[in-house]
């Protein structure tokens, strides 16, 4: 693949390869432009400013935030064995397709209403993709309701991808994959419909969600059907914790989606979050014991003027 | 089936039943309900309390009809309160369902309190893409609405010629039942350090607590029982009547009430028959 | 009331029942309003989006000579390839301009709101001395635990694992308090479409009562 010639290096200004920095130059860039644009307070007297002085300390963490990204990313590419601990809901997946091979019933995956632009669509996307290469080698129909269209051709391609990578290419069933309708309650109508009258043994719900979830979930519960959801829309997950059985919360389910996936850039941004969380604990507790002693300098630092 | 497992397993619809018959009778049989108003309520009545005539609040009305029930009420009295107090109102809609809303509130308030269009209020209209638009906002009003909603270019409306942006209003109130309330916290305050409120449906409410221990909001009117603390604030004050059959957040209250013991009582009856009908099983 | 919104009123009253319907059994009165209902909005958007969107910001500019504007409205077109199998690829260009552009606005904005100043925020003096002091006590170990069970690099186990099991049931709480209020959101819902059908009913025998006295003149 042709690679875009380093601006950086073509400057002059680094003599080796700097894979890392090209993408610090670009952002530097982009951040110092924004601030050109940016006003600065009502109480000062306007003009455009090239730096925006008093959000230096949202730069600098963002400059931080995204060098732990872009270093986990690069380690992770180089192969670096890195360590996410098992969701208990995964192992909720693997005991829901072992119950609908018993049973001899289909399993039904529902993606979210939302198009692929969405994150959480594109992470149940990577779980589709784990289930089909799960339920091919078990020979239980998997069925795939899709309430956008671009998500089908995607969800086609996840599934297919999916049984092929379990040997069983010749078991995969286009017409298991289908669009429904864009229409939210007529898309939960439908889902419903077919939970009614297929009767799954194992209802998976990993996407993004709206007021149709707690009316596909009970149904679902109605049924009997062993149900694992995940979604990062907060106001559904009371909703998915009465009615299912395991419930991915929020970034649970983009952890999924690297933990099965081990795709590098998807498991460096899990890695860089987690040190992004351990450095905020720290700098929390420390905070709230400067706080108590009287001591106000880091909370004023962090404070957004 | 066990006593227990019969309440775990009731069929909803005598639950629909019981809570429809709840709701008719307290609807038919009314009853005052005491209400005690919240701090984050009060804030916000309090702010548009101290505002001088001939100050600018802007009002950022973001919902549609499905949202009536519960952001109406507060749309309606805090319009009322600024219009008595001689407050301009600058209204946009940033729904797409929702300009008709606004225009229902503010053609009937203004002809009550005798409101000019152009002198004493104007209405921006609906743009698409809240972030985009709440952005240009933040620049000129006149970027992403060269004309009101009328059709009437910014320019030639008489309050228009003071305000060029956010600089130029007192605070802006975000009434809405969407993703909107994000934008205008992230952009209009959080990048031309607007001051800013909102008013949510219920479902909505508990996500921006966070944003009012920050002071990022500096105040919180949360679904209709924070319209009905509302409305009972500015009902004491005399901005709104009940004889005029102006509170209609608060005329819901004993509705709330009723209905939300009761689903309180289905609640304790499920648990006893899961933890009775867990106990029996082990 | 007015003969007329008593005829418009007595259409909403229809609809409203026959959605209501639906809490016994799905219907053919339910399914018609529901479709009713959502080719109505998609109607009503796509004028609305045409006149305040498409008109005012590509037609009218275009009109003024502004030809950079055909640059955005090329953009918008390509998006349209997204429905041809072949051609899907076009779309990709504009999607990425417009993620790009949204991101780059968001990013530095959600990190300054959603953390930076959440995290000033809630670096809280604790006691004991008094309830403010202690109910920071409970926000930051709901914080911090909160955040301990979201950490992926390390197994729940040990102390570890439980104060992630507080995290858990801190969140358990939140959603708790999310329930209730959508509880009382839906509710309110109910409240005002009841109200509503109430004085609907109210209106009706007042006007049927004016229009047998003084006959159709009404």
């Amino acid at each position: 693949m042709k690679k875009f010639p380093c601006p950086v290096k073509a400057l002059g200004l680094v003599k080796r390869k700097t894979h890392l920095f090209t993408p610090l130059f670009f952002l530097t860039l982009l951040l110092v432009s924004k601030a050109i644009a940016s006003e600065s307070p009502a109480e000062i007297s306007s003009s455009t400013q090239w730096f925006n002085p008093l959000r230096i300390n949202v730069f600098i963490i963002l400059i931080l935030f995204f060098t732990f990204v872009l270093y986990f990313i690069q380690r992770a590419k180089k192969g670096a064995s890195l360590f996410v601990r098992r969701i208990a809901g995964l192992d909720a997946i693997e005991e829901a397709v072992g119950r609908a091979t018993e049973m001899g019933k289909p399993i039904l995956y529902i993606s979210g209403i939302e198009d692929m632009d969405n994150l959480q669509t594109v992470a149940s996307m990577i779980i589709l993709g784990n289930v089909a290469e799960m339920v091919a080698a078990y020979d239980v129909p998997l069925l795939v309701p899709v309430c956008l269209p671009f998500v089908v051709t995607v969800a086609e391609e996840s599934v297919k991808q999916g049984y092929a990578k379990a040997g069983r290419p010749e078991a995969y069933n286009r017409n298991n994959v289908r669009y429904l309708t864009s229409e939210q309650f007529a898309y939960a109508a439908g889902v419903n419909g077919i939970m009614l009258r297929e009767k799954p043994a194992a209802n998976f719900m990993f996407g993004s969600f709206y007021a149709e979830s707690l009316l596909m979930a009970e149904t679902g519960l109605s049924t009997g059907a062993i149900q694992v959801a995940g979604t990062a829309n907060i106001h559904q997950l009371p909703f998915f914790v009465v009615a299912c059985d395991y419930t991915l919360i929020g970034e649970e389910l983009f952890a999924a989606s690297a933990y099965l996936s081990r795709e590098p850039k998807l498991l460096g941004s899990l890695k860089a979050s987690d040190l992004a969380k351990f450095l905020t604990m720290i700098i929390l507790l420390v905070g709230v014991i400067l706080e108590t002693l009287g001591v106000t300098k880091l909370t004023s630092w962090f404070f957004v003027q | 089936m066990s006593f227990y497992e019969q309440m775990m397993n009731l069929d909803r619809r005598w639950v629909y039943l019981i809570i429809g018959i709840v709701v008719v009778i307290t609807a038919i049989v009314p009853f005052d309900v005491p209400l005690y108003v919240t701090p984050e309520v009060q804030s916000v009545y309090d702010f548009v309390e101290s505002l001088n005539s001939g100050d600018i609040l802007m009002i950022g009305v973001d919902y549609a009809p499905e949202a009536m029930a519960e952001l109406h009420p507060m749309m309606y009295a805090i319009t009322r309160q600024a219009f008595k107090r001689d407050v301009k109102l600058l209204l946009c809609c940033l729904h797409q369902n929702g300009p008709g809303m606004v225009e229902q509130v503010i053609s009937q308030v203004s002809k009550e309190y005798n409101k000019v269009n152009g002198m004493d209020y104007v209405y921006l209209g609906y743009k698409p893409y809240p972030a985009i638009t709440i952005l240009a906002m933040g620049q000129n009003f006149r970027i992403p609405f060269p004309e009101d909603y009328y059709g009437t270019p910014l320019d030639s409306l008489t309050m228009m010629r003071s305000i060029t942006n956010y600089d130029n209003v007192r605070a802006i109130l975000n009434i809405s039942a969407g993703s909107s309330t994000e934008y205008w916290i992230n952009y209009a305050n959080g990048r031309y350090n607007a001051l800013l409120a909102i008013g949510v449906t219920g479902v909505m409410t508990s996500d921006y607590y966070p944003f009012l221990q920050s002071r990022q909001i500096f105040g919180l009117i949360g679904g209709m029982k924070g319209a009905a603390e509302y409305e009972y604030l500015a009902e004491k004050d005399g901005y709104i009547s009940k004889k005029k059959d102006q509170l209609s957040a608060y005329k819901s209250m004993p509705i709330q009430t009723t209905t939300h013991v009761v689903v309180i009582l289905f609640i304790v009856i499920g648990n006893i028959g899961y933890f009775m009908s867990k106990k029996k099983n082990s | 009331m007015g003969t007329e919104e008593i005829i418009w009123n007595a259409i909403a009253v229809f609809l409203t029942i026959c959605i209501f319907t639906f809490l016994y059994k799905d219907n053919p009165f339910y399914k018609f309003a529901e479709h009713l209902v959502v080719g109505v909005s998609a109607g009503y958007f796509a004028v609305i989006l045409y006149y305040n969107g498409f008109v005012p910001k590509l037609i009218v500019p275009l009109r003024h000579g502004e030809w950079i504007y055909i640059i955005p409205a090329i953009l918008g077109l390509m998006i349209w390839a997204r429905f041809s199998r072949k051609w899907s690829w076009i779309s990709r260009f504009s999607l990425a301009f417009y993620i790009g552009s949204g991101t780059g606005f968001a990013i530095a904005l959600y990190m300054q709101n959603y953390v930076i100043r959440q995290l000033s925020s809630t670096m809280l003096p604790v006691g004991f001395t008094s309830w403010q002091l202690f109910s920071n006590i409970l926000i930051i170990i709901g914080v911090l635990s909160a955040l301990i069970y979201f950490f992926f690099s390390k197994e729940h186990t040990g102390l570890f694992g439980r104060t992630a099991k507080v995290g858990i049931w801190t969140l358990m709480i939140g959603f708790g308090a999310g329930f209730g209020l959508t509880v009382m959101g839906r509710v309110s819902l109910l409240a005002e479409r009841v109200i509503f059908l109430r004085e609907y009913l109210l209106e009706l025998k007042y006007y049927l009562y004016l229009l047998f006295k003084h006959g159709l003149s009404l």
